[in-house]
C-alpha cells in the first residue's frame, strides 16, 4: 500500500499542529462557533446530536494492520470503546471530547493517517472496489489511480471551496461495479478501447440525496494521461457555474441536469482545450512509480481452490459452508480467497467495531491476510488475501470474536446510516429499524430462500445510507415530530443501476417492519422460480403487487 | 474493556419515543444548546448556568423570552455554550417532556447500545 513521502508527512503533521491552535482558541472563547466551525469541518469533525464527531479518511477503504491497531487504541483513549464503519469507506468516532481531537490528529498521522477533507465543500475521500487488486474479473487495479487522484485533490487551491462537496469513485472492474460509480459526481471506470489500451470511461453528475440521477458518460475513453487535466476542467466547470445560491441544488448533478449532458460536455471540453497543458499530463513513469506500491503480496504457487471452496459450502459444518458460500468471494491468484467479515451482528448498531475487534481483526489480517484489511461501503470488512486452505480456521477465529456472521449481501446484511440516534441531521432513527429487520430475519433457511435482497436505510433525504439504491429503500422523514418511513423498492447501485421507487404512503414505525415482511412474502408468491431474484421480480412485476400487499386496495402513492 | 454484548437486547422502534396518543400541546419554552468542550446537549437552567439534564432546565411560559436568552447566550455565552435555540416543551406533575422524537432523543440519548457509558464531565 501507499507510503507517506516526506511531503505528505509534513502537510499532515502541519494540518494537526494547526488544528491545535485553533481548537485551543475555540476553547478559551477567542472564537466563536460560527468562526470555528469551518476550520474543524475542513478537519473531519462534526458536531452531532449528542458529542462531536470525528470522520477519519480511509482512502479506497484500505487500511494496514498498524493502523487499525491505532484506530483501536483511539478508541479506547479516547472514545467510547468503538469505531463506525462508514458507507464511504470511511471511520467515524462519535464521542470525542474537543480537547482530545488534535492528540488523535497527532495519533492518526504517526500511521500515515488523517482526517482532512473528510467534511466540507471539497473533494472527499476516493472510493474504491473492497476487492480491487483481488477480483478475478478485473482489468486493472483502481487504486493506484485513487492515490493519484488522492494526492492531486489533497489541499487543491482551487477546489477547496466549491459549491458542495465532491464524491468521486473508481472501479477497475468495469463488468461488475461494485463501487455504484454511476452514484458519483465523478465515477471512473477502466476500461479497454478497441487498440487493447486501457483508459477511464468518465461518468458525470450522478448522485443520491434529495434528487438521485444516474451519471451520465461524459467521454467513453480518456487515455490515462489526460486523467487530472480532464477532471480538473470537469471540477472548474462545476466551481464556475454552479450553485452557490442553494444548497440543495448545489451538487454537480444538478448543474449537469439543468445544463444537459451535451452542454456540460461542451463547456468541460472547451475549457480542457485551453487549459491543459504538460504539467498536468499523467506520465508513464509516474503512474508507475504509484502502482509499485500496490504490488501483489508474496503469494505461494497453489493449485486452484474451486473445488475445495465448493466442498466447504457443502461440507457437513452447516454454519461454515453457508460464511463460505456468502461471505466467501473468488480471488485471481489460484489457491486464495477473498473474506468479507460482516459487521452486521444481532444486537449491535451495523457497521461498530469495538476496540478489541479491531485489535483481534488487526492480528487475523496480520495471520491471514498480508497484514491488510479493507473497509467496504456496505459497512463491513475485507480480508483480501486468505488461503482457501485456511478458511476453516480462520472462520471459527472469526466467530470467536463476534464477527463470523455469514450474512454479507443478503437480508440482514442492511447499509444503515446513523440516523436520528447520532446525526444532527436526521429525521428518524435508522439503527434500531435495521437490528429490528436483523432480528425478524435473521433465520438461515428464510435468508437463503430470499436470496440476494439488499436493504439500505437512510434517515433522512441526505442518503447516506443508499436507500434510493436499494432492491428495497428505506427513508426516515419526519411527519410533525414523529417518525415514519417511505418506502421504496426497484433501486440498484451497480451496472444496472435504477433509482428505487416510492411504494405508497409513509408508514409509522409500527408499520415498517411488517410492511418488508409482506414485500418479501409478495415476492416469494410471485417469482417465476427461486432463480429469479428480488430485484428481477420487482423490474418484471412492477409495484403494484407489492402496493396491493402492503396497503391492500387504499395505497397512497407519494403520500407522505 | 470496552465491548460489551448486546445479543440479548430486543430491539423494537416503537418504544417509548412515540406517545401512544396525541402529542400534548407544548406549555413552555426550554433554552438548549451544546456544551462547547465535548459538544453534550445542554439546558438553561432558571439561574442562568447551563446543565446536562433536561430536568434541570428553567421553564419559560412564553415564547419571546425564551428567543430573547438564547440570543443572548449566543452573544455572551459561545465560549461555553455553542448553537443555542428554543424547543417548546409540555412540563406536567414535575417531568419536562420534548414534543419530537428528535429532542426525546437529545434529552435521553441513543436508543441504541453504547460500547461504554461515559466517563466524561459532568455538571
Amino acid at each position: 500500500m501507499y507510503q507517506y513521502d516526506d511531503y505528505d508527512r509534513r502537510i499532515i503533521t502541519e494540518r494537526a499542529r494547526q488544528f491545535r491552535g485553533q481548537v485551543a482558541r475555540r476553547l478559551t472563547g477567542e472564537i466563536t462557533e460560527e468562526e470555528f466551525k469551518p476550520l474543524r469541518l475542513q478537519n473531519g469533525l462534526y458536531m452531532q446530536l449528542h458529542a462531536y464527531m470525528l470522520r477519519v479518511a480511509v482512502p479506497y477503504g484500505l487500511l494496514s494492520s498498524t493502523q487499525v491497531r491505532k484506530l483501536a487504541h483511539i478508541a479506547r483513549t479516547y472514545d467510547r470503546g468503538y469505531a463506525h464503519l462508514t458507507t464511504r469507506q470511511n471511520v467515524q468516532y462519535n464521542w470525542p471530547k474537543l480537547a482530545d481531537v488534535p492528540t488523535i490528529l497527532d495519533e492518526l498521522a504517526s500511521v500515515e493517517m488523517h482526517a482532512v477533507q473528510t467534511s466540507g465543500n471539497c473533494v472527499r475521500n476516493i472510493s474504491s472496489d473492497h476487492f480491487a487488486g483481488v477480483a478475478p474479473d478485473e482489468l486493472e487495479d483502481p487504486r493506484p489511480y485513487c492515490e493519484i487522484l488522492r494526492q492531486w485533490s489533497t489541499f487543491h487551491p482551487e477546489f477547496a471551496y466549491l459549491p458542495r462537496k465532491f464524491k468521486i469513485a473508481v472501479t477497475g472492474t468495469p463488468g461488475d461495479d461494485r463501487t455504484a460509480v454511476r452514484f458519483h459526481d465523478i465515477g471512473l471506470r477502466l476500461v479497454e478501447n478497441a487498440a487493447g489500451e486501457h483508459g477511464f470511461e468518465v461518468i458525470v453528475g450522478g448522485g443520491m440525496g434529495r434528487t438521485p440521477q444516474i451519471g451520465e458518460v461524459i467521454r467513453e475513453f480518456l487515455p490515462k494521461r489526460y486523467l487530472l487535466s480532464y477532471i480538473e476542467s470537469i471540477l472548474r466547470v462545476y466551481n464556475l457555474f454552479g450553485r452557490r445560491d442553494n444548497k440543495f441544488k448545489a451538487r454537480i448533478k444538478i448543474l449537469v441536469a439543468a445544463l444537459g449532458i451535451d452542454e456540460f460536455r461542451r463547456r468541460v471540453e472547451e475549457d480542457w482545450e485551453a487549459s491543459r497543458t504538460p504539467a498536468l499530463e499523467l506520465p508513464d513513469a509516474e503512474i508507475e512509480r504509484v502502482r509499485a506500491f500496490f504490488t501483489p503480496p508474496p503469494y505461494e504457487t497453489l493449485p486452484p481452490s474451486d473445488t475445495q471452496l465448493a466442498a466447504f459450502a457443502l461440507g457437513r459444518d452447516r454454519d461454515f459452508g453457508t460464511w463460505v458460500k456468502n461471505n466467501v468471494y473468488r480471488h485471481k491468484v489460484p489457491g486464495y480467497s477473498a473474506v468479507v467479515i460482516s459487521v452486521k451482528m444481532p444486537g449491535v448498531p451495523p457497521g461498530d467495531v469495538s476496540d478489541t475487534q479491531l485489535d483481534s481483526i488487526a492480528a487475523v489480517a496480520d495471520a491471514y491476510s498480508f497484514g491488510q484489511v479493507v473497509v467496504t461501503h456496505t459497512q463491513n470488512l475485507v480480508l483480501p488475501d486468505v488461503k482457501t486452505s485456511e478458511l476453516p480456521r480462520l472462520h471459527a477465529e472469526l466467530v470467536a470474536l463476534d464477527l463470523g456472521k455469514a450474512n454479507a449481501g443478503k437480508l440482514t446484511d442492511v447499509i444503515t446510516c446513523p440516523g436520528l440516534d447520532y446525526c444532527d441531521l436526521a429525521n428518524a432513527r435508522s439503527i434500531p429499524l435495521s437490528l429490528e429487520i436483523a432480528e425478524r430475519f435473521d433465520r438461515i433457511d428464510y435468508l437463503n430462500d430470499v436470496g440476494d435482497v439488499s436493504i439500505k436505510i437512510s434517515g433522512c433525504i441526505n442518503s447516506c445510507g443508499h436507500h434510493h439504491v436499494g432492491n428495497i429503500g428505506i427513508l426516515g422523514i419526519d411527519k410533525r415530530g414523529a417518525e415514519f418511513y417511505q418506502l421504496m423498492l426497484g433501486g440498484s447501485p451497480g451496472n444496472d443501476a435504477s433509482i428505487g421507487k416510492i411504494l405508497g404512503a409513509a408508514l409509522s414505525q409500527d408499520e415498517i417492519v411488517g410492511a418488508i415482511e409482506k414485500v418479501l412474502e409478495r415476492y416469494l408468491l410471485v417469482r417465476e422460480s427461486p432463480d429469479e431474484r428480488f430485484l428481477e421480480t420487482v423490474r418484471r412485476v412492477g409495484l403494484e403487487p407489492f402496493k396491493q400487499a402492503v396497503y391492500g386496495g387504499a395505497a397512497a402513492v407519494g403520500a407522505a | 474493556m470496552g465491548y460489551v454484548k448486546h445479543h440479548q437486547k430486543r430491539f423494537l422502534l416503537s418504544d417509548d419515543l412515540a406517545y401512544a396518543g396525541p402529542v400534548p400541546a407544548p406549555n413552555h419554552w426550554v433554552v438548549t444548546g451544546k456544551f462547547t468542550d465535548d459538544a453534550a446537549n445542554a439546558w438553561r437552567r432558571a439561574d442562568g448556568t447551563w446543565s446536562r439534564s433536561l430536568a434541570e432546565a428553567g421553564l419559560l411560559t412564553d415564547e419571546a423570552t425564551a428567543k430573547s436568552l438564547a440570543e443572548a447566550a449566543i452573544a455572551h455565552e459561545q465560549r461555553e455554550i455553542s448553537d443555542p435555540y428554543v424547543i417548546e416543551v409540555h412540563a406536567a406533575d414535575g417531568t419536562i417532556d420534548p414534543l419530537t422524537a428528535r429532542e426525546r432523543i437529545r434529552a435521553n440519548g441513543p436508543t441504541v447500545p453504547l460500547r461504554r457509558p461515559d466517563s466524561g464531565l459532568r455538571r
